[in-house]
C-alpha cells in the first residue's frame, strides 16, 4: 500500500522532471540518424546500424541509470524533502525500495521505446542495404533485455552509494568508477590469471581477485556481438546472468536498505 | 496510562567532522497530557528542533527513549496518529497542493473519498483553495508554510507536533494558525509546538516548557508563571499624610494625586497605612513582570550554570 503510493509519487517525479524530457527527446531523435550514419560505411551497413543502435540503447540507459540512481534519493535530501516524507508513517525500507522500483520502470520504458525506435533504424538500414545474414530481431531483442538489467543494477548500486553519502558528486563519480571497473573486470581478471600475469606482483594479483568478485561484473550482461552476427552461444547464459542480476541486485538493495534506515536525517 | 508524548531522560550529541560533538540535548524528560496545548520554548539553538526530530524518527537519540502514544518513536507505526509540521517545511514542488494532500492522505491509509473531502476542508482553512491546483513550485513560503499545515490537520490526528509553525507567516497567517490550535484545543486534541517567541506561547498555550542549552530550564502552567511574576502594585492615593516616611517608594505626584509603588509582601500593610492616614486609595494596577521577562532571566541562569 505505502510503496505503491512512494511508487506513482516517485515516477511522477522523474516524469515531470524537465531534464529527462530534454534527454529522452534528444535520445529518440539521435536514434532516427543511425540509418544515415550507417549509409556512410558502403559496407555491412546491417551489421553496422545493429552495432550503432544497441550502443545507442545502452549509452541512453547508462545516462538515464547514472543520473536517476545517484540523484533520486540525493534530491529528496538536499532539498530536505526527507523531513516531511519519513516522518510520514512509511517506513524507510519501502522508501529506499520505492525509489529503485521506479528508477528501474522508467529503464524499462526508456529501453522499450528507445529500442522501438532502434528497431525501425534497423528496419530502414536492412531494407535499403541488405546484408547475406538474416537481422537477428530476436537476438537484438535479448541484447536490449540484458543491457537493460545492467542498468538497472548499475542504478541499484548508484542508490546504495547515495544512501551513505551526502554529497551528489561522490555517487556519481563513485558509480561511474564502478561502472567501468565492472564492465572492464572480465577482461583484467583472464588476464591475471593467465600464463602472461604471473609476471604481475602476487598483491596486485589478489587485488584483482577480490575486485572481480566484488564488483559486478557488468561484461556478462553484453550481448551485442550475438545480436550483430550469428554466433552460437549457450541459451543457458541468458539464466545465468538473469539470477547473477536478480541476487546482486537484491544484496545491493538489503544493503541500501539496511544503511538507510540507520541514517541520520539532521 | 500512556501520554501523547513521553520523553525519558533523552540526550543527544551530534558528531561532525573533526570529532567536534556538539551536546544538543541533556537529560529531557518530559509528558505531554492528552488535551493540552504545550509551548516548548526557547531560544536559537536550544535543543527545540532536535528533540522533535527525535520524536518524529527522523534521528535517533544518543540515550534515552521517547514515545508517542505508548510506541516507541523508532517505528514507523508511532507517527500514525500525529501531525507533523517541520522547521521551514519543504514540500515536492513538482505536485500541486492537492496533489501533496493526495499523496499524504495515502500516506496515512485514508480513502480516496476521504482524501477529497478532508483535502477540500483544510485547503479551505488555510486559504489554499484557489492556488490548490497549482505547482508546489509556484507558492510563496508563507503558502508553503500554509500547506504544511494543512497537511497536518489532513488525517485529524489526535496530536501535532508543530516545529515553529508561526514562523515565516505574515500577521494574518500567525493569527490564523493561532486560531486553528485554539480549535484543536476545544476538539481535544493535544498540541506540542516550538516557539522561541514568549507572545505565541502566552496566547494559545495552557503549559510552557522553558529549554536552553539542551536542558529543560523550567516546566509550568502559562497560568502559574503569569501569577507568580506578579511583583507589586502601583497604587494612586488621593490625600493621606506622609507615607513615604514609612518607606514606600513614590513614583509620582500631580496636584493632590500621589503614585506609590508597592511589593506584593506589603501591599496589606500598605492598604492598612493609607487608612490610618485618612487617604483614598483611586486606583490599583498590578505590576508583573511578563512571560517574556521570564522567559530571558530563565535564559540568562541557564547560561550562567551551564
Ligand atoms: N546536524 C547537526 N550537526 C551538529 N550540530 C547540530 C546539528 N543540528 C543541530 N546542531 C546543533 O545542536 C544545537 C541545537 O539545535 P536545534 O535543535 O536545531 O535548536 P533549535 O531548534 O532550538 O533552534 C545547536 O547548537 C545546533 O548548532
Ligand atoms: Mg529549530
Amino acid at each position: 500500500m505505502s510503496l505503491n503510493t512512494l511508487l506513482i509519487l516517485n515516477i511522477r517525479w522523474i516524469i515531470r522532471d524537465r531534464i529527462l524530457q530534454a534527454l529522452a527527446a534528444v535520445s529518440l531523435f539521435l536514434i532516427m540518424l543511425v540509418p544515415a550514419i550507417s549509409a556512410f560505411s558502403m559496407r555491412q551497413t546491417q551489421e553496422l546500424a545493429v552495432t550503432l543502435s544497441l550502443s545507442f540503447v545502452s549509452f541512453t540507459l547508462l545516462i538515464f541509470a547514472l543520473s536517476l540512481g545517484s540523484t533520486i534519493v540525493w534530491r529528496d535530501i538536499e532539498r530536505r524533502y526527507t523531513y516531511t516524507v519519513l516522518s510520514l508513517p512509511l517506513d524507510r525500507g519501502g522508501y529506499v525500495m520505492a525509489k529503485f522500483l521506479a528508477v528501474a520502470l522508467f529503464l524499462v520504458v526508456a529501453a522499450a521505446l528507445v529500442g522501438s525506435c532502434s528497431f525501425i533504424a534497423i528496419f530502414i538500414s536492412s531494407f535499403k542495404y541488405p546484408s547475406q545474414i538474416p537481422v537477428q530481431w530476436g537476438m537484438i531483442m535479448i541484447a536490449i533485455f540484458m543491457d537493460t538489467l545492467k542498468y538497472m543494477l548499475l542504478a541499484a548500486i548508484a542508490i546504495l552509494v547515495t544512501t551513505v553519502s551526502t554529497s551528489f558528486f561522490m555517487p556519481f563519480f563513485t558509480s561511474i568508477a564502478i561502472f567501468m571497473a565492472g564492465s572492464a573486470s572480465q577482461e583484467v581478471f583472464e588476464f591475471a590469471t593467465s600464463e602472461a600475469g604471473t609476471r604481475v606482483s602476487g598483491v596486485v594479483r589478489l587485488a584483482t581477485r577480490v575486485i572481480y568478485y566484488i564488483i559486478p561484473n557488468f561484461s556478462a550482461f553484453n550481448f551485442k556481438l550475438q545480436a550483430v552476427y550469428p554466433i552460437p552461444f549457450d541459451p543457458k547464459q541468458i539464466s545465468y546472468v538473469t539470477l547473477y542480476f536478480l541476487v546482486y541486485t537484491a544484496l545491493t538493495l538489503s544493503a541500501a536498505v539496511w544503511i538507510f534506515s540507520r541514517r541520520e536525517l539532521t | 496510562m500512556t501520554f501523547p508524548i513521553e520523553i525519558e531522560s533523552l540526550a543527544k550529541t551530534y558528531r561532525g567532522k573533526k570529532r567536534m560533538q556538539v551536546e544538543a540535548l541533556r537529560e529531557l524528560s518530559l509528558n505531554i497530557n492528552q488535551g493540552e496545548v504545550f509551548g516548548f520554548l526557547g531560544p536559537n539553538g536550544a535543543g527545540k528542533s532536535t528533540t522533535i526530530k527525535i520524536l518524529m524518527g527522523l534521528i535517533s537519540a544518543t540515550a534515552g527513549s521517547a514515545r508517542l502514544f505508548g510506541t516507541e518513536v523508532r517505528q514507523a507505526a508511532a507517527r500514525r496518529n500525529v501531525g507533523y509540521l517541520p522547521e521551514n517545511p519543504a514540500l515536492y514542488d513538482f505536485l500541486t497542493g492537492r496533489e501533496y494532500l493526495s499523496f499524504v492522505g495515502k500516506a496515512f491509509a485514508m480513502t480516496d473519498g476521504a482524501i477529497a473531502e478532508r483535502s477540500g476542508v483544510v485547503l479551505e482553512q488555510l486559504q489554499l483553495t484557489d492556488a490548490a491546483n497549482r505547482p508546489v513550485r509556484s507558492y510563496s513560503k508563507g503558502m508553503v508554510q500554509r500547506l504544511g499545515l494543512a497537511q497536518t490537520l489532513l488525517h485529524e490526528p489526535e496530536l501535532y507536533i508543530l516545529d515553529e509553525p508561526m514562523s515565516g507567516l505574515d500577521p494574518i497567517g500567525r493569527s490564523l494558525v493561532k486560531d486553528i490550535i485554539r480549535q484543536l484545543k476545544r476538539q481535544g486534541k493535544t498540541v506540542f509546538f516550538s516557539t522561541h517567541i514568549t507572545a505565541d506561547v502566552e496566547a494559545v498555550c495552557d503549559r510552557v516548557g522553558v529549554i536552553a542549552k539542551g536542558k529543560l530550564q523550567a516546566l509550568d502552567s502559562v497560568d502559574n508563571i503569569l501569577r507568580s511574576g506578579v511583583e507589586g502594585y502601583t497604587v494612586q492615593i488621593n490625600g493621606g499624610g506622609d507615607l513615604a516616611a514609612h518607606g514606600y517608594t513614590q513614583l509620582e505626584e500631580q496636584g493632590g494625586m500621589r503614585e506609590f509603588l508597592v511589593p506584593k509582601d506589603q501591599f496589606n500593610d500598605f492598604i492598612a497605612q493609607v487608612a490610618v492616614e485618612d487617604g483614598k486609595v483611586e486606583l490599583i494596577e498590578t505590576k508583573r513582570k511578563d512571560l517574556e521577562e521570564f522567559f530571558l532571566e530563565i535564559v540568562k541562569q541557564g547560561n550562567v550554570s551551564a
